[in-house]
C-alpha cells in the first residue's frame, strides 16, 4: 500500500468476514426450519432468524464497501486519510448498531419491514455514522491534488446511497405506501447507487490488476452505470405491479425492468475484456478470478435469474415465493458478495506485504464457494418452481406445499455446507495474511 | 469512437432525464393510489392492526401484497379465505388449528388486537392488485358434492367457517380431524354436545380446540351432525 492510514481498511474487513460467518449460521437456522426442523423455535423464531440474516448481509457488505473506499481512496487521490481516528470512531459505531439491532431482533424489536428491520431510533445511529464516514471521505478528497474517475464514480455511489436510505425511515398509515417508499430503499440500492460503488471498485481492481490504460477503463466505467440508471431507475416499476399502484407501472416496469440486465452484461463484458486485454499477468490472480468472477456472476444472478422473473405475466405467478429467494442469494452473491472478496484478495498483500495468493487454499475457496453457491440456487429453483405450480397454479394448500417441496431444503442445506467451506477457506487464507504492517508502505 | 467526456454526458444526462420522469410518475401515483387503496376504508383500528403486524415482524414469516418471507402463506387474502370467525380462533391460539405443523409465534393478542389484525388483513384484501393473487389456472376441476339434498340445506354456517378447516363432509375440507360423514352413527346427542362443548376434557390430549362456542350454535351444529347418517 502507498499510505499508512490505508490499513484502517483492514479492520472493516475483518468485521465484515466476521459477520458474513454469523449470516452463514443465520441461513443454516432457516434451512434447517424449512426442512422441518424448527428446533430454535422457542429461542430463535423464524422471523428473528430472517432479519438477522437479512441485516448482517447487508451490514457485512456495508462494511467492506467502506473498508474498500478507505483503502482506495487515499490510493487515488495521493494522500493520508483526513483522520484514521475517526475512521476507527466510525467503525465502532457500525459494530454497535449491528450488535444492537441483532440482539434486539431476538427480543422482538424491530420494524418489521423487511430489509428495513432496524429500529427508528437505530436508524438515527445509522445516518450518523453514514455522515462520519463521508465526511472524513469527502475531506481526504478534498484537499487532494488528484480527483479520478473512479473516486467520482464511487463517491457518488456512497452519497447517493446515504441519501436513499432517508425514504425507508418514514413512517406510513398505509401498507401500499409503505411497500411503495420501502423499495426506493431497497431496489434503488442494489439495482442503483450500489452498482455504482461496484463499478468503481471494478474499475480500481481492474486498473490495478490488467495494466489497461486508466482513459479505457474509466470511459467504460460511465457507459455502464449509466445503463444502469437508464433502466434502473424506471425499473423499479417491477415491484409495483401488485402493490395498489396504478395500472401503467405493468408496462413501465415491464419494458425498463427487461432493460436492466444491459448493465450487468456491461459489467460482465467490461471485466472479461479488460482481464483479457491485460494478458491476466498480474502475480496476485485469485484476485483478478474474484474480480472478473463478480463481474459474470453478477450477470447470472442479477441479470439473467432477474430477467427470469421480472416480466409481469411472469411476475405475477412468481411474485413472493421461493423463486425470488434463488434470484436474492445469487444477485448478493455475485454482485456484491464477491466484491468484496474481490478487494479483500487484492488489499490483503498490499497491506500485509505477505504474498499468500498463491498455492491451493485461496483458489480452493473461490472455486468451492462458487460451486456451492450455484447448488444453492439451483435448489431454490427447483423448490421456487415447484411451489409456483403446486401453490399458484394448482391452487393446493401453502402448508401441503411445504411439505412436498421439504426435500430440496436438504440439497440446499448440502450446497450450503459447500459454500461454507469455501467462505471458511477464504477466511483462513484472511487470517494467515496477519494485520497490516508499515513495512508494506511503499509511499507515494 | 466515443470519447470520455461523451460517456459522461451519457451517464449524467441519462440520470437526470429517467430520476425526473420517475419522480412525475410517483406524483402521479400518489394522486391516484387512494382510491385503489379505499383510503376511506383505512380506519383507525386498520392502523392499529398494520402497527401490530409491523411491530411483530410478521413479515419476517408471511408475504402480505407478495412481499416478506417464504416459510408462512401469503396473507392478501387471508380473510376473504379463512373468514372472521376462523381467523379469530387461529390467532387466539395459533397451535390449536394446526396441531403437529410449521409453527407461528403464539402472541397473546388481546381480542381488541385480534380484531385489529384482522380488520387490517380486511383492507389488504379489498386493495386493487392488479390481480394477485391469481385464481389457480390449472387447478383440477372440483369432485361432484356427494352430500344429499336434506344435509346440506340445514347446515350451519359455522361449520363452513371454521369446522371445515379440520374436518372433510362429502369428501370437502381440511383433513385434521377425522371426515365427519356418518357421525350421527357414531355418537348420540349428548355426547356431541359434551364434545363440542369442550373436547380436552373429553379426551385429554385432543388435537380439537375448545371453540368456547356459544349454546345456540352448538345447538344448532349437534342438530345438523346427528342427520350425518
Ligand atoms: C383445529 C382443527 C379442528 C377444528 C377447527 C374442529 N375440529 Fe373437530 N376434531 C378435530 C380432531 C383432531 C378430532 C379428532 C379428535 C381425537 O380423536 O382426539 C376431532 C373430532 C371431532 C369429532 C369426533 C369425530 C369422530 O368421528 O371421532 C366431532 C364430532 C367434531 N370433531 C366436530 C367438530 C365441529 C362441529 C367443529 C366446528 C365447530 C370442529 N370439530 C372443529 C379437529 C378439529
Ligand atoms: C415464526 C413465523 C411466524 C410469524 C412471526 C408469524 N406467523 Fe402467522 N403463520 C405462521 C405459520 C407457519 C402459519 C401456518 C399455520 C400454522 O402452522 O400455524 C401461519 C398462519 C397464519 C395465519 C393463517 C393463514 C391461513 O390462511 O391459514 C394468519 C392469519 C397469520 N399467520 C397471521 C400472523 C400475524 C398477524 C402475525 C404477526 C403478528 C404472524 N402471523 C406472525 C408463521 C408465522
Ligand atoms: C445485484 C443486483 C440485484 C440484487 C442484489 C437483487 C436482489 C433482490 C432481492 C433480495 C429481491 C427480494 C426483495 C424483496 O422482496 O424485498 C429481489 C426481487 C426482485 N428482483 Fe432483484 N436483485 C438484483 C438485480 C435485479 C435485476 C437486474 C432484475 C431484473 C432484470 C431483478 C428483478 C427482480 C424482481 C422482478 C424482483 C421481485 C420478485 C418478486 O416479485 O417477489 N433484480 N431482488
Ligand atoms: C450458506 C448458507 C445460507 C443458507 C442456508 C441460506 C438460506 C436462506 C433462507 C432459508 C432464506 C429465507 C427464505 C424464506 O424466506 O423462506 C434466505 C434468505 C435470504 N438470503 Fe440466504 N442463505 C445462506 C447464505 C446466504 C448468502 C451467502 C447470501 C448473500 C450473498 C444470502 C442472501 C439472502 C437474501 C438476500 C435473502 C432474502 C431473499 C428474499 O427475500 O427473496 N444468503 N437465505
Ligand atoms: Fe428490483
Amino acid at each position: 500500500m502507498k499510505f499508512k492510514s490505508q490499513r484502517v481498511a483492514y479492520l472493516f474487513f475483518a468485521t465484515s468476514l466476521l459477520l458474513f460467518t454469523l449470516q452463514i449460521v443465520f441461513g443454516f437456522i432457516m434451512g434447517f426450519a424449512h426442512m422441518g426442523f424448527d428446533v430454535l423455535h422457542d429461542y430463535i423464531p423464524f422471523n428473528a432468524a430472517r432479519a438477522s440474516h437479512l441485516n448482517l448481509l447487508v451490514v457485512w457488505l456495508l462494511s467492506g464497501f467502506m473498508g474498500a473506499t478507505y483503502y482506495i481512496v487515499p490510493e487515488e487521490s495521493d494522500r493520508e486519510i483526513y483522520s484514521e481516528k475517526l475512521a476507527v470512531v466510525q467503525w465502532a459505531a457500525l459494530v454497535i448498531v449491528a450488535v444492537i439491532a441483532i440482539i434486539g431482533f431476538h427480543m422482538n424489536w424491530w420494524e418489521g419491514r423487511k430489509f428495513l428491520e432496524i429500529p427508528r431510533p437505530l436508524d438515527y445511529l445509522v445516518v450518523l455514522d453514514i455522515l462520519l464516514f463521508l465526511f472524513n471521505v469527502g475531506m481526504t478528497v478534498w484537499n487532494a491534488k488528484r480527483f479520478t474517475t473512479t473516486v467520482s464514480v464511487l463517491l457518488l455511489g456512497l452519497v447517493s446511497a446515504a441519501f436513499l436510505y432517508l425514504p425507508g425511515m418514514i413512517t406510513f398509515e398505509s401498507q401500499v405506501l409503505d411497500s411503495y417508499f420501502r423499495w426506493w430503499v431497497v431496489h434503488l440500492w442494489v439495482e442503483g447507487v450500489w452498482e455504482l460503488i461496484m463499478g468503481g471498485i471494478l474499475a480500481f481492481l481492474l486498473i490495478k490488476l490488467t495494466g489497461v490504460d486508466r482513459e479505457v477503463i474509466e470511459k467504460w466505467l460511465y457507459v455502464i452505470v449509466g445503463f444502469t440508471f437508464l433502466s434502473g431507475i424506471l425499473g423499479t416499476g417491477h415491484h409495483y405491479y401488485f402493490i395498489g399502484a396504478p395500472e401503467y407501472w405493468l408496462l413501465v416496469g415491464g419494458v425498463f425492468g427487461a432493460l436492466e440486465p444491459l448493465a450487468f452484461l456491461g459489467m460482465a463484458l467490461y471485466a472479461v475484456t479488460m482481464a483479457r486485454r491485460g494478458g491476466m499477468r498480474h502475480p496476485n490472480r485469485i484476485a483478478l478470478f474474484w474480480t472478473v468472477g463478480c463481474g459474470v456472476m453478477s450477470f447470472v444472478g442479477a441479470g439473467f435469474l432477474g430477467f427470469a422473473h421480472t416480466l409481469p405475466q411472469v411476475n405475477l405467478w412468481t411474485h413472493g415465493t421461493i423463486v425470488t429467494a434463488m434470484h436474492g442469494h445469487m444477485a448478493f452473491w455475485g454482485a456484491y458478495a464477491m466484491l468484496v472478496l474481490a478487494i479483500i484478495s487484492y488489499a490483503m498483500p498490499q497491506m500485509t506485504g505477505r504474498k499468500l495468493f498463491t498455492g491451493w487454499l485461496p483458489e480452493w475457496a473461490f472455486w468451492t464457494s462458487n460451486v456451492g453457491m450455484i447448488g444453492m440456487t439451483g435448489a431454490f429453483a427447483v423448490a421456487g418452481i415447484a411451489q409456483v405450480y403446486m401453490e399458484r397454479k394448482i391452487g393446493m394448500d401453502f402448508l401441503a406445499v411445504q411439505e412436498a417441496i421439504e426435500v430440496h431444503f436438504l440439497g440446499l442445506v448440502l450446497a450450503a455446507a459447500l459454500l461454507s467451506l469455501g467462505v471458511g477457506m477464504f477466511i483462513w487464507n484472511f487470517i494467515q495474511y496477519g494485520l497490516p504492517n508499515d513495512e508494506a508502505v511503499t509511499g507515494a | 469512437m466515443l470519447s470520455k467526456s461523451q460517456a459522461r454526458m451519457f451517464f449524467f444526462g441519462g440520470t437526470i432525464f429517467f430520476s425526473s420522469i420517475f419522480i412525475l410518475l410517483t406524483i402521479d401515483t400518489l394522486a391516484k393510489v387512494d382510491e385503489r387503496q379505499n383510503v376511506d376504508l383505512l380506519t383507525p383500528s386498520v392502523i392499529r392492526g398494520k402497527e401490530i403486524w409491523d411491530s411483530n415482524n410478521c413479515m419476517g414469516c408471511h408475504t402480505i401484497l407478495g412481499e416478506g418471507a417464504y416459510y408462512a402463506p401469503e396473507l392478501t387474502q387471508a380473510v376473504s379465505r379463512r373468514g372472521v370467525q376462523w381467523l379469530t380462533i387461529f390467532l387466539r391460539d395459533p397451535a390449536a388449528m394446526f396441531p403437529g405443523q410449521r409453527r407461528m409465534v403464539d402472541y397473546d393478542f388481546t381480542d381488541a388486537q385480534i380484531e385489529d389484525v384482522i380488520a387490517f388483513l380486511d383492507w389488504i384484501g379489498k386493495i386493487d392488485t392488479n390481480g394477485f393473487p391469481p385464481e389457480p389456472d390449472l387447478r383440477p376441476p372440483a369432485a361432484p358434492v356427494v352430500a344429499s339434498t336434506a344435509t346440506s340445506a340445514s347446515r350451519p354456517a359455522y361449520f363452513d367457517e371454521v369446522c371445515v378447516a379440520c374436518h372433510a363432509v362429502g369428501g370437502k375440507g381440511g383433513g385434521v380431524g377425522p371426515a365427519l360423514d356418518g357421525v350421527a352413527k357414531r355418537f348420540s346427542e349428548e355426547e356431541l354436545h359434551r364434545w363440542l362443548a369442550d373436547p380436552p376434557s373429553v379426551r385429554p390430549g385432543t388435537a380439537m380446540p375448545n371453540l368456547n362456542l356459544p349454546d345456540s350454535t352448538r345447538t344448532e351444529l349437534v342438530r345438523w351432525l346427528r342427520t350425518l347418517e
